[in-house]
């Protein structure tokens, strides 16, 4: 496909190969030095010779040439396909006992089936391609612009994009139709991040607006060749012999789009696949599901069955073959028959045994597997309204579909917290200012403290009014200008200031208050800007350089005006950090830092006064803390100008330091961030999402154990952890913290090495302690449950490889284990120590770009979709909107897909074993010859028309007991952990019932026809038999497959009918003619059979009795070893399926009784989550402002270019432009 | 689900997935559970259906006379411990030697007609890869296919390159012993038309083709055929040909249509043509009648008894075992964290 559009193109991309750095410019004999690229603006001509790549893309895999080798290799690198390539090839020459299509048939429609899906993949991705190559864009042409399709776009050409329209290739930030040259973008499609981001021309192009003007632009543009890192770029722009320095804020990445801004103009720089988008573009590591790799070692198994059951037959006929059988005319003139050289017989009749017995590898099943899981994923999961979030009106979305049934063995769930747990909807709940706490709301968290602690809480009445979102917050001593009369009214006044100007937020929409929406990196700060606006200082405008504020009741009450900031400096929040500061000049001039951070540094950085005001106000903090609530410290400092100018010399060399530029602003912010003068603290609710301590209470109950990691405190985590009942008063909780006075006390000394020592030996006395308490209680009576919380600092130690294994040892005996103050990195160890160490399947489950490391790491990643960032989802492998629809995810779907794809493949071994067999036991009477027992069609029919249908089915709808039941027995769930029904034992069990059935099947069927069959007294032929066989082979296995089954629908009536008759059908119509050209062994075969009474008493008999100890065996099972959900069946056999009903009514929008419960509770006011975290930790939030000062962010390992080329939000080009 | 419908249609851009019973798991369906009592039921249903049809179709055979007469050994002056195979096969195959042999058969019950004369040969093996796939269809069933002799070899020409017909090792290896009764010094007639299935006679033989070339080698494997009579009537050829399953088989040799009554001395000259001592296989001689199910065959009968009879006792030991162990069905003590949770308590 690749292919057609390269010709179509044109030919700029004919020499696309050459690489564009070594080619040499005649003209201006200009070596183009390596790592280097020229480009010269405006000048198609001067840029031809240097062969830049087009702009057209392609994420095909395929072309039309390359499509059936490509396609074809691909699937041979699959084992099973492969085997079966060689057995056809075998199969052609003569030492096979069968006609090729025995074995070329299956493989053929194997392959057909799979190259078709490929196919038609690839098509849509080709069409997604065409689409966006050849949505338009407007290119400066002749003083004028011209709509132009992307695909002819090329290097140094200048275009104009609209607001709202997509750059469709990376493009030189020329000019805008802001003011100050600024234009914002949205980078959804890149990162996922909805936030605008401002870029800034340089002021030397501010100008190149219109066409006649830009046509006079004629600009060299040296710059870095193409790369893939999203958020560093450097170059020049030489503009009338001035060399201007360029950065990642000029740099507008295709992908992204222009929001707030009328158009703009830009040079395009890189092209097509040498954007950073498609540079980017990297496979996601596709994951195996274990059961698949345990799927790998039976068909292992089954190879090396194979093998035994071919040395044995080889042995055999080597032994077998002699003279004295003259009428077989053994003799030199075919090798594989010449008795004297037995060695050689016995070596080819391995051959010709490998492929008759090719179908015991179930050559269908992973085609089948694949369909089944497929479907299950599409239809069932995608589908499921149970999963279906009506507010954010997001359905789950399985993102791959081999790992359904890994679902249904999870044991270990790693789940973030903000975001995850809670909602990360920040919402203003309390402050402290100067010394006094204002808000009279009610957390989840003390709601559960104190229900803990066995006082009957009233969930609180608080007022129906329809608050804003992310403002919490009622005290009628701050509100409407209240303030005004507090003794603190400074301070108060100061706070608010603080709260409107301090922070990197985005005003968006209509300058009202009622109206307007603002962008913020983290849902804190918008909660923060919100609260200002609430409380009457209404931001409402930024400019680069200013914040516009409108206060009221400043100076009198009721009084509104409009003041405007100048912003100086913006000392940016990062992790080291944990603070943010802005330098404003008031109109009067007056000089002001405000800063708000994280306590800690906050109080590092105070002057020395007011020690009263700082104990108070920590104590709040700590009550602020206890009570979940992230908190921030607010503070500020009045600056001399003076003081200013010379900080801001050093501030703005720092800011040009081409080396280390990061580490030596955060030394220069430290200069001036320091004699704060604290105003007060925030404190912010985080509230836990609905359902969630009954998610993790049932999960539990399920016998699944949660590990949290958050970067939150200790004390925040572990309150969260008792919010949503992780952890209980009835644990044994193990603590391994840093905090201790040992381990400051060694801090204090400074000596790093020492430091370093200590806290190790610390950590592993910790554990080894908690691992002797840990046996103990285990040996224990009562045996509690255990509960394990570890800080960063600690856990950095434990992780080392000398104390992993106490670690895991400890940990895993704990069912519930929080680790806090874990880095993204961390979490992502602790997830791979549980997953290689232990070997248990792991899940994680997170929101954010913080998350992605642990996501990857499990075998399992789940994403939160539905919320602002979009990190989480594009790593992960399924995404749901709720942590509580893991219950939906994990105990139906999961169990569901592990028990169907379990007995597909258990049933897969058992019916190909089954269908060899029969034909194995035959060469022992045929003188180890490999004679085939049946006709060549029959074999190779067997596997992908007699018996298919039906196994999908079951792959589909078998479910053991409906939703609703499990998830009110999580407890069956075990069953999946434990692996119960794909071990070995379960397979053994099958094999020797494959073994009974096959020998049942032959021997009965052989031995009842070898006397006179009709009451003319004549006899059968060996045809005669084996089709008579190979019809009760069918029908046993067919009806087996019935009697596995928990339910019976339509469907599997139709299927199972279907399928015998299906081979009645065949068989009447493949014996009744006469095929030219063929053996016609099995002419007419059927109607003699039929003409017997012998054939209906046969019938009758053989598959009864071949299934007959699996009747015994399922009933003796169920009656004496029962599962635990066939006591469930049995419990709740009387009562229909009801969960009808319940979905009707969500399809109507209402909801059961226990959805409006839950959906009442959640509404009601009081309850919220709680957190103590500083505010600032949220995800996305580092790499927001990392992005926007240019400051390279570790690479993301998400998909880019495919959500950069994904259709819908694409195809709106066109028609917009 | 129409009001579902109109308010799926009023927010357009709704993500909501479509209810329907397929997607949300919620088909229609029965779920059997094998209770104890069902078993029972379906075992003693086993056995109400097998035990009689058993015992029908074993009577039906039970009926059926059956004599069997191993003559091998006995039709040849040479005797099996003193004498090797090779010079027992070499008896066999001098065509000089008189190889005629008498045997007497008491008949032991009354023998009505249709009465089914079979040969019997034992080990061997007409199922052998080399052996059943040494034949030409199309040569057998079209006389203008007569040179399609690819498939057949290593009979497949004569060594001046004309093609045999029927050729390959199956045609070639034709069983050519021939039997001649008599009672009482009258000979009892032997019908050998419409001995083979009748598909084979009009379909597969064709009556335009005649045998050429027939054992015209240096090698002799077995009977000849008269060039005269066309395939399709040369009814021995035909039946051989229907390769038998198991290396142990029966083939139709005629039918005696008069009556045999009890205690008739039935005198069988047999001309021991065929070698099977070569390879030790042993050749017998079997008069059969057939009941409606077929030849003397128990065999059908007694599985039918044995899975019946398995049932009935399985259903009375498991009714025994219910009676005295019953399990409550749906227990919720029977699951097992419930179990744990009991046994923890106990201890």
């Amino acid at each position: 496909m690749a292919g057609w559009r390269g010709s179509r193109g044109g030919g700029e991309r004919a020499v696309e190969h050459i690489s564009s750095s070594r080619s040499i410019r005649l003209g201006k004999v200009q070596p183009q030095a390596p790592g280097h690229r020229t480009v010269f603006c405006n000048d198609r001509e001067a840029n031809a010779l240097a062969r830049f790549k087009g702009n057209s893309v392609s994420t095909t895999k395929y072309d039309v040439i390359t499509f059936l080798p490509k396609g074809l290799f691909e699937q041979f690198r699959r084992v099973a396909n492969l085997y079966f390539l060689m057995i056809s090839i075998l199969s052609c020459t003569p030492v096979s006992p069968v006609s090729p299509v025995t074995n070329v048939l299956p493989l053929a429609l194997v392959l057909l089936v799979s190259l078709i899906k490929e196919a038609w993949e690839d098509w849509k991705r080709f069409q997604n391609d065409m689409a966006i190559n050849n949505s338009t864009v407007e290119v400066l042409q002749d003083q004028k612009w011209v709509f132009t399709p992307w695909k002819k776009l090329q290097v140094g050409d200048i275009v104009k994009v609209n607001q709202d329209g997509f750059f469709p290739a990376d493009l030189l930030f020329l000019a805008s139709t802001n003011p100050d040259g600024v234009c914002y973008i949205e980078t959804a499609n890149l990162d996922g991040e909805t936030n605008l981001k401002i870029r800034k021309a340089l002021e030397k192009t501010w100008d190149y607006l219109t066409p006649e003007k830009v046509s006079e632009f004629k600009g060299e543009l040296q710059c870095e060749q193409p790369n893939n890192s999203l958020y560093t770029f450097t170059g020049n722009l030489i503009i009338s012999k001035q060399t201007l320095p360029l950065s990642p804020n000029q740099l507008l990445l295709r992908g992204c789009s222009l929001r707030n801004t009328d158009y703009i103009v830009g040079a395009v720089i890189f092209t097509g696949h040498e954007t950073k988008v498609m540079m980017n573009s990297m496979k996601i590591p596709s994951k195996r599901s274990t059961l698949e790799k345990k799927l790998d070692k039976l068909i292992l198994t089954l190879f090396t069955v194979l093998f035994c059951m071919c040395l044995l037959g080889a042995i055999g006929s080597g032994i077998f073959i002699n003279r004295k059988y003259y009428y077989l005319r053994f003799d030199k003139s075919e090798k594989q028959f010449d008795p004297d050289n037995r060695v050689v017989v016995g070596i080819l009749t391995f051959f010709t045994l490998i492929t008759l017995y090719s179908p015991i590898i179930p050559i269908s099943l992973y085609v089948s597997v694949e369909m089944i899981k497929f479907i299950q994923s599409t239809q069932f999961i995608n589908n499921d309204l149970r999963m279906y979030h009506a507010e954010s009106n997001t359905p789950a979305l399985a993102r791959t579909s081999n790992l359904n049934e890994e679902l249904g063995q999870v044991e270990y769930i790693f789940s973030d917290k903000t975001g995850t747990l809670t909602r990360n909807l920040m919402e203003f709940f309390k402050c402290s200012i100067g010394g006094e706490i204002y808000g009279t709301g009610v957390s989840e968290i003390e709601m559960g403290t104190a229900q803990r602690s066995g006082v009957k809480v009233e969930a609180q009445k608080q007022s129906n009014v329809a608050r804003e979102k992310g403002f919490n917050f009622d005290d009628a001593r701050l509100m409407r200008g209240a303030w005004r009369n507090e003794p603190n009214s400074d301070s108060c006044k100061e706070f608010f200031r603080c709260l409107a100007i301090c922070h990197t937020v985005l005003p968006e929409g209509e300058e009202t208050p009622e109206k307007i929406r603002y962008q913020a990196a983290s849902p804190d700060e918008a909660a923060l800007v919100t609260a200002a606006k609430s409380f009457g200082f209404f931001f409402y405008k930024r400019s680069p350089t200013t914040i516009s504020v409108r206060e009221s009741h400043v100076e009198k009450m009721g009084k509104v005006q409009d003041v405007q900031y100048e912003i100086l400096n913006v000392l940016e929040f990062n992790s080291t950090r944990k603070r943010q500061s802005v330098v404003c000049r008031y109109p009067d001039g007056r000089l002001v830092l405000y800063c708000k951070g994280a306590d800690t540094v906050i109080y590092e950085r105070l002057a020395d006064q007011g020690n009263e005001l700082k104990s108070v106000t920590r104590e709040h903090l700590e009550q602020f803390g206890a009570s979940g609530l992230r908190t921030l410290c607010l503070a500020y400092r009045n600056l001399s100008p003076d003081l200013y100018e010379s900080w801001n010399d050093k501030y703005i060399q720092a800011k040009s330091a081409l080396n280390d530029r990061e580490k030596k602003l955060d030394e220069v912010a430290e200069l001036i961030e320091k004699d704060l003068i604290l105003i007060g603290a925030t404190a912010i609710e985080d509230k836990l999402q609905e359902g969630v301590p009954a998610c993790i209470e049932t999960l539990a109950r399920a016998g699944i154990k949660i590990w949290v990691l958050t970067g939150d405190k200790m004390e925040t985590a572990i309150n969260i952890a008792y919010a949503c009942k992780l952890i209980n008063n009835n644990m044994k909780q193990f603590i391994i913290s840093c905090e201790t006075d040992a381990i400051r006390e060694v801090e204090d000394k400074g000596d790093p090495v020492e430091l370093a020592r200590f806290m190790k030996e610390t950590v592993k006395n910790e554990l080894k302690k908690c691992q002797e308490e840990a046996q103990q209680y285990l040996h224990s009576v009562s045996r509690p449950k255990l509960a394990l919380v570890i800080d960063g600092k600690c856990l950095m130690y434990a992780l080392d490889p000398s104390l992993r294994v106490t670690l895991l040892n400890v940990s895993l005996n704990c069912s519930a284990v929080v680790c806090c103050r874990v880095s993204p990195l961390q979490k992502a160890q602790v997830t791979s120590l549980v997953r290689k160490g232990a070997n248990r399947i792991t899940l994680s489950i997170g929101d954010g770009a913080n998350d992605v490391s642990m996501i990857q790491a499990a075998h399992v990643g789940v994403g939160i979709s539905g919320q602002e960032g979009m990190q989480a989802v594009m790593a992960s492998d399924f995404a749901i909107a709720q942590f509580r629809f893991l219950t939906e995810l994990l105990l139906v779907h999961g169990r569901w897909s592990y028990l169907r794809i379990c007995k597909v493949v258990t049933y897969f071994f058992y019916k190909n074993l089954t269908f060899t067999l029969t034909q194995f036991w035959f060469t022992f009477q045929t003188g180890y010859s490999g004679q085939r027992f049946y006709d060549d069609w029959f074999q190779s029919l067997y596997n992908v028309i007699f018996t298919a249908l039906p196994v999908i089915i079951i792959g589909l709808f078998d479910k053991d007991v409906n939703a609703s039941l499990s998830k009110k027995y999580p407890e069956l769930y075990k069953e999946g952990i434990r692996n119960v029904f794909f071990k070995w034992r379960v397979v053994a069990t099958w094999a020797f019932f494959a073994i009974y059935q096959s020998l049942v099947l032959y021997h009965l069927v052989v031995a009842s026809s070898s006397r006179a069959v009709n009451s003319a007294g004549k006899m059968f032929g060996v045809w005669d038999v084996s089709t008579m066989a190979f019809t009760c082979v069918v029908i046993t296995v067919n009806l087996r497959l019935l009697m596995m089954c928990n339910n019976i629908t339509r469907w599997h009536h139709i299927s199972v009918g279907g399928s015998i008759l299906a081979w009645f059908i065949f068989v009447f119509i493949y014996s009744g003619f006469v095929l030219p050209k063929a053996q016609e062994n099995i002419y007419f075969v059927i109607y003699v059979l039929m003409s017997t009474f012998y054939f209906y008493f046969t019938l009758l008999l053989v598959p009864v009795a071949a299934l007959f100890g699996d009747f015994v065996y399922l009933g003796v099972q169920r009656w004496f070893f029962p599962y635990d959900y066939q006591i469930v069946q049995e419990i709740h056999r009387h009562e229909a399926d009801n969960s009808r009903i319940g979905l009707l009514e969500i399809g109507n929008n209402d909801l059961t009784p226990d959805e409006a419960r839950s959906y009442a509770i959640m509404q009601l006011p009081g309850q919220k989550s709680k957190h103590t975290g500083f505010a600032f930790d949220s995800p996305g939030y580092e790499s927001f402002f990392a992005s926007q000062a240019g400051v390279y962010v570790p690479q993301k390992a998400w998909d880019v270019a495919r959500r950069a080329s994904m259709k819908p939000s694409w195809s709106k080009t066109p028609r917009k432009n | 689900m129409s009001s579902e419908d109109d308010s799926s249609q009023s927010h357009s851009k709704s993500k909501k997935p479509k209810y329907s019973r397929f997607t949300q798991q919620e088909l229609p369906s029965c779920k059997p559970i094998l209770t104890p009592g069902l078993v029972i039921g379906i075992l003693l249903c086993f056995a109400i259906v097998f035990i009689p049809i058993g015992l029908i179709t074993f009577t039906a055979t039970e009926n059926v006379v059956e004599l069997v007469d191993r003559y091998d050994e006995d039709c040849i002056p040479l005797k099996s411990p003193h004498n090797s195979e090779n010079e027992r096969a070499g008896f066999i195959r001098d065509a000089g030697t008189n190889k005629t042999c008498v045997r007497t058969l008491i008949i032991p019950k009354k023998m009505k007609p249709p009465i089914y004369v079979y040969y019997q040969l034992d080990n061997f093996y007409q199922n052998h890869r080399r052996y059943v796939k040494s034949r030409s269809d199309h040569q057998l069933r079209y006389a203008s296919h007569v040179s399609e002799t690819k498939t057949c070899e290593p009979e497949a020409t004569t060594n001046d390159n004309q093609p045999i017909v029927p050729c390959g090792l199956i045609a070639w290896s034709l069983f050519n012993d021939t039997y001649r009764f008599s009672r009482n010094d009258t000979s009892l007639e032997i019908n050998k038309k419409d001995i083979a299935w009748h598909s084979e006679r009009t379909k597969k033989f064709s009556s335009q083709v005649y045998p050429k070339n027939f054992q015209s080698g240096s090698l002799i494997g077995g009977g000849k055929l008269d060039e005269k009579i066309p395939l399709s009537e040369q009814e021995d050829l035909i039946v051989w040909m229907r390769t038998a399953a198991l290396p142990t088989f029966r083939k139709l040799y005629g039918r005696i249509e008069t009556d045999l009554e009890a205690n008739d001395q039935i005198t069988v000259v047999i001309q021991n043509n065929y070698n099977t001592y070569s390879f030790s296989g042993k050749k017998k001689l079997v008069i059969s009648t057939a009941s409606w199910i077929g030849g003397k065959n128990d065999f059908l009968g007694k599985m039918y008894m044995a899975v019946g009879g398995t049932s009935l006792l399985l259903a009375i030991i498991f009714t025994v075992l219910y009676l005295l162990k019953p399990r409550p069905l749906g227990g919720p003590t029977y699951l097992s964290w419930n179990r744990n949770r009991a046994a923890v308590r106990e201890s």
